[in-house]
């Protein structure tokens, strides 16, 4: 009898088992996501919103673990060092992540992480004063080329926003100088101070600054391919004859190499339904936020793309 | 203006949070236990609560912070009118007269007056909370390049010399902050300078930690290395708690005045509640209609030195919320934990974030109705755990700092950190540097480097740019005043002491 029940609650159970590991993987416990940034900054706010509404679709809590430190070296190498077992995840941004991994001290490379999916693009921008003499880009490049001291803010040396100035000078072919004011607030205020000429910055961060009744600023032009949907009116830098790229920011969920396919189709399924909830989106668009929906596959393209960036372009656009 | 009073209004709606009110009675409630153990100062106890804070919403957390300050600048009080001890600095002023009220058996009489004073001292302290910091936050905006490099030297100079009792070694302690502040990436260059290839420090000595261990780290050090004394046991008193009505018009003048010296010594970076129980005591007793009470236990002597250093609280977080200057070290702990929840002092404050800065100014408020409470109903049990033993607190005190510093990014190389500045801490306190102006080098360091490169930076080297405008001047003019103002403030301070040694004058220790 007992016999008979033990094989009756082994038929009962093996199906399952079986079943579990056949089917697709799904966390049974909290997952640790890792900020590279402290709380409150751009990156957190972002990815506390992501997980806000992740949580309905990945089925368990996702605890935010900011690791501040180092422009985003210390979280990243954390991230590169943990197990991969589908519990711990991360958000890298782009290009940061591929321009340290070329450090030659870097603990990670590009490597060292399994693309799930991106989440946010922003693109950079030009911008002046709104009481500027400059209305056009053309004005900005003329002025600049007669005369090589006009100062564009950045948000620090070699930082995100510095490239884009520099991308922007060489392209069309003048000398300014950078000054650097190691953060965006920062950066904008001192343009909005009329302590530099011009500035590079994420829309994101100057879109409240130049809409409205009565903007502060004046967007001159788009580091991308085409024009952004929040400002039709201004042209992007291949159309005035410079920069023909797209540059701006990445923000991308990956999680540490050697984690198991499925636990990465998982995750792409999760975020993705989670990228496409209404609410997910509305608050994404409350925020200023562009919500751009990468798979693993275009995410992998993409990390490859700004890896080339980083080391051919980064590198020689400071040479003098 | 109407923009004004309506965030204001919503501010004291947000503060009305069941959770925000429990945060304000339990911060209360420890500002003011920290407050009267003769040893803990509210700097400490302020730095101590700090990682508490991290995971609570901006506001939240703030009113903690400020609770915690305003109640150990009461809770002082209570030990130096039954032990004749002050709890804090702050209450040294209070010990003369408390005390001997305690002795006539008027103890209670002697609290309900110190905390009356302090309510009615940190209330008033309010309303120029409201009224100078958003103007003064409009100025901020003009505030470029160059004004912040001076403004930087402002606040290193009048607290290098208005804080210690030598100003060389005021001084001392400032550059030691100033050095030490160089430490991390190079604001201009975004390199690491003086990192020694520890990760940990690339971006810079985490303020937190560097405060925990100067503040509470330090004070553990200094409290293990004296013999475990009993407390003397407070004075058990039977009278009634509360007043007259003749005592509050008595009393009434003297808040007033009180209020104003304080506030005004609060603005001022540098002085702190300390200097401004004194000069209220002394402004009492030069109006007072009984000045032959003074030094024999007179309840307006006690109300003349609790509401100037309690209406210091509100005057004193002015310059740290819109110019991001502290001016004295509890509000620079308080500006950290500002910066943590990824806030910056400053005109922003009044319009990003005015929501959560009305809802901080309304929790302010609020917290003096607390303190009122706590102090009134609770005045007898504070003064049983005035007597605490430091068997007891030591570890205690040892415990918070390590998980405090730990909590910030969970990180243990941070906790090292602290562990040092708790030695430094220490070793400043033998050599009589002062940790206050080692904070501020640390804090201010920074602001005044990145003024003065981008400023040359900005005009190809040419210096001249730091005396271009007005408001250049006129900060010059201030960095001077703060390099005599110690002068000043020492002869004022032993006048006041003079004139009060007929009483055996309370023993003053250390902020």
């Amino acid at each position: 009898m007992k016999k008979l029940l033990f094989c009756a609650a082994l038929c009962l159970v093996v199906p399952f088992l079986f079943v579990t590991t056949v089917q697709a993987w799904s966390p049974e416990k909290d997952i640790s996501v890792i900020v590279a940034y402290k709380a409150g900054s751009g990156t957190d706010t972002g990815a506390r919103l992501l997980m806000q509404y992740a949580r309905k679709y990945v089925g368990q809590t996702l605890v935010i673990n900011n690791l501040p430190g180092g422009d985003g070296k210390i979280g990243w190498t954390e991230l590169a060092r943990s197990k991969p077992d589908g519990y711990t995840i991360g958000f890298i941004n782009l290009p940061s992540f591929t321009t340290l991994s070329l450090m030659p001290k870097s603990l990670f490379t590009v490597k060292s992480i399994e693309p799930i999916a991106n989440h946010l693009t922003e693109t950079c921008v030009v911008v002046v004063k709104a009481d500027s003499p400059w209305k056009t880009l053309q004005e900005l490049v003329d002025a600049c080329k007669a005369k090589s001291t006009y100062r564009c803010s950045t948000n620090g040396n070699k930082a995100s926003n510095h490239i884009a100035a520099q991308l922007f000078a060489r392209s069309a072919n003048f000398s300014y100088k950078a000054i650097p004011y190691g953060g965006t607030a920062d950066q904008l205020l001192a343009l909005r101070q009329g302590e530099v000429q011009f500035s590079c910055a994420k829309v994101a961060d100057i879109a409240k600054l130049a809409t409205g009744a009565a903007p502060e600023l004046r967007v001159l032009g788009v580091f991308a391919k085409n024009r952004l949907p929040e400002f039709p009116d201004v042209p992007t830098l291949g159309e005035a004859g410079y920069y023909k790229e797209w540059y701006g920011s990445a923000r991308a969920l990956v999680a540490p190499a050697g984690t198991p396919k499925e636990i990465i189709a998982f995750y792409e399924e999760a975020f993705k339904k989670a990228m496409e909830d209404p609410d997910c989106v509305a608050i994404h668009q409350k925020g200023n936020l562009n919500m751009d929906y990468m798979n693993s596959q275009a995410l992998a393209d993409l990390i490859q793309k700004q890896l080339l960036f980083s080391k051919d372009v980064e590198e020689s656009l400071f040479k003098k | 203006m109407t923009d004004t009073i309506l965030l204001a209004a919503a501010g004291f709606l947000h503060a009305l949070h069941p959770l925000n009110l429990l945060a304000m009675l339990m911060a209360t409630i420890v500002g003011i236990v920290i407050g009267c153990l003769p040893g803990l100062s509210a700097a400490m106890g302020v730095a101590l609560l700090l990682p508490i804070t991290f995971g609570m919403d901006p506001a939240t957390g703030l009113i903690v912070l400020a609770g915690v300050y305003c109640g150990a600048i009461f809770g002082g009080s209570i030990s130096a009118i039954l032990v004749h001890t002050p709890g804090t600095p702050a209450s040294a002023a209070t010990a003369i007269d408390g005390y001997e009220l305690t002795l006539q058996g008027k103890a209670a009489k002697a609290l309900t007056v110190a905390c009356v004073a302090s309510f009615f001292g940190g209330l008033l302290s309010c309303i120029s909370l409201y009224c100078f910091s958003p103007l003064l936050a409009q100025l901020a905006m003009k505030f470029k390049s160059p004004e912040y490099f001076w403004l930087s030297l402002f606040g290193l100079t009048i607290i290098a010399g208005v804080s210690s009792k030598s100003m060389l070694k005021g001084l001392m302690s400032g550059v030691l902050g100033l050095l030490l502040s160089t430490v991390g990436m190079d604001p201009m260059e975004g390199v690491p300078r003086f990192t020694f290839d520890f990760s940990i420090l690339d971006s810079g000595i985490n303020t937190t930690c560097a405060l925990i261990g100067l503040f509470s780290m330090s004070q553990v050090l200094i409290l293990a290395e004296k013999a475990i004394v009993k407390r003397s046991r407070p004075v058990d008193f039977k009278d009634k708690i509360g007043l007259s009505r003749k005592e509050m018009k008595r009393l009434s003048p003297h808040i007033v005045r009180s209020w104003i010296i304080g506030n005004i010594v609060g603005i001022l970076p540098g002085a702190g509640a300390s200097i401004a129980c004194f000069m209220g005591y002394n402004e009492a007793k030069r109006f007072s209609k009984h000045k032959e009470e003074f030094g024999k236990g007179s309840i307006e002597g006690v109300a003349g030195s609790e509401a100037a250093n309690n209406a210091v609280t509100g005057g004193s977080l002015i310059p740290t919320l819109t110019l991001g200057i502290p001016g004295e070290s509890v509000t620079a702990v308080l500006m950290g934990g500002l910066i943590i929840q990824g806030l910056q002092p400053g005109p922003e404050l009044f319009t990003t974030y005015a929501g959560m800065t009305y809802t901080f100014f309304a929790g302010f408020v609020l917290i003096q109705f607390c303190m009122l409470a706590v102090g009134l109903f609770g005045a007898r049990g504070f003064a049983q755990i005035g007597r605490l033993s430091d068997a007891i607190l030591i570890p205690s005190i040892f415990i918070l700092c390590v998980v405090g510093s730990y909590a910030i990014h969970n990180n243990l190389e941070e906790v090292v950190i602290m562990l040092l500045f708790g030695l430094l801490g220490w070793l400043a306190h033998k050599f009589d540097l002062n940790t206050a102006a080692i904070v501020l080098g640390l804090i201010l360091g920074p602001i005044g480097e990145k003024g003065l490169r981008r400023s040359l930076l900005l005009n190809d080297g040419d210096p001249s740019i730091l005396f271009s405008t007005p408001l250049c001047w006129m900060l010059i003019g201030l960095c001077i005043f703060g390099l005599l103002s110690p002068l000043l403030m020492n002869r004022m301070e032993r006048r006041m002491r003079e004139v009060n040694t007929t009483t055996d004058e309370a023993p003053a220790k250390n902020a």
